[in-house]
């Protein structure tokens, strides 16, 4: 599948992504300051998530377990987009979406996984994800996400 | 070598580890998340790969080498290969993940066994291809040059 490069203009003097490394090009610019939140303990695929959300002008924090993001959720912070991994170390992702739905968080959740099966598929859209992707992020599938909910706001 | 000669041959040997499926969009990807305030993204990202893959591997060694082996645990462990393998662009060793996570739920200690010799032929295959392709660039920066950024016009 050939990437896209898509410098997406939102005009309107949006707000730009906000990156902690500010010389950084940012492939995107949004109406609105977006935030997100990446729950993976796979070094490696939390880094990718997160880098990616940050070119796209997200700023995005990470985290390695689902207890730090429902301890992050429960002390105040909200995200407009959620990326979870299904399979976490001692807190499920499911168990995570739950307990962060219940919480009253009203994020795009998006679950993922490096193989989807229809089980996995069933218990994470029950526990409250949104949508349901394999592995790697590709921006020919998150910035169209990102769009919908900036649109949205 | 001149540097034009230089950069041409990088060109030609990026262009032919997409050719040979050992590289996919994924890594061109990868290559696009680096700039100037991140100039050794690449090579950061593929050096934890290759350290959380070889960990993954001896564990999965470890694991089908159990008297009573846990198939779970095998595969978890290729279910997290399989995604940072698929994050970085490293084809091969996705799709040999693929074959593999079949074995594990066939519950095949042989079949598996062969999977993970698979596994790490393409594991092994990819290290040396982006090492080398890294030494190019290497030269290339070295001579005073810069790296142009692949295109995919396959």
């Amino acid at each position: 599948m050939a990437p896209t490069i898509e410098s997406v203009n939102q005009g309107n003097g949006g707000f730009e992504g906000n990156n902690k490394r500010s010389d950084r090009f940012v492939k995107a610019t949004w109406k609105n300051k977006l935030t997100a939140l990446v729950v993976d303990n796979g070094e490696l695929c939390r880094v990718l998530e997160r880098e990616n959300l940050r070119a796209y002008g997200v700023e995005t924090v990470a985290v390695e377990t689902g207890e730090a993001a429902v301890e992050l959720i429960a002390s105040g912070s909200t995200f407009n987009l959620i990326f979870i991994d299904m399979y976490l170390p001692t807190m499920s992702g499911p168990e995570a979406v739950r307990q962060i739905r219940a919480m009253g968080a009203r994020s795009k959740i998006i679950g993922l996984t490096a193989f989807i099966t229809e089980k996995d598929e069933q218990d994470f859209f029950a526990a409250g994800i949104d949508e349901f992707f394999e592995k790697p992020l590709d921006p020919d599938w998150f910035v169209p996400i990102i769009r919908e909910v900036d649109n949205q706001i | 070598m001149e540097l034009g000669q230089m950069q041409g041959r990088l060109a030609e040997y990026t262009r032919s580890l997409y050719m040979e499926g050992i590289l996919d969009a994924q890594f061109l990807q990868l290559q696009q998340l680096q700039d100037e305030s991140n100039p050794d993204f690449v090579v950061e990202v593929v050096s934890l790969f290759f350290e959380d893959s070889e960990k993954l591997l001896n564990d999965i060694a470890r694991a089908l080498d159990q008297q009573s082996v846990d198939f779970k645990r095998v595969d978890a462990h290729v279910h997290q290969l399989k995604g940072s393998s698929a994050s970085v662009g490293a084809q091969r060793v996705k799709d040999a993940c693929v074959a593999f996570r079949n074995c594990c739920e066939e519950q095949n200690v042989e079949g598996c066994l062969r999977c993970l010799q698979q596994v790490k032929q393409e594991h092994y295959l990819v290290k040396n291809k982006l090492e080398t392709l890294f030494r190019l660039e290497q030269q290339i920066v070295a001579a005073g040059g810069s790296v142009p950024m692949a295109e995919m016009t396959f």
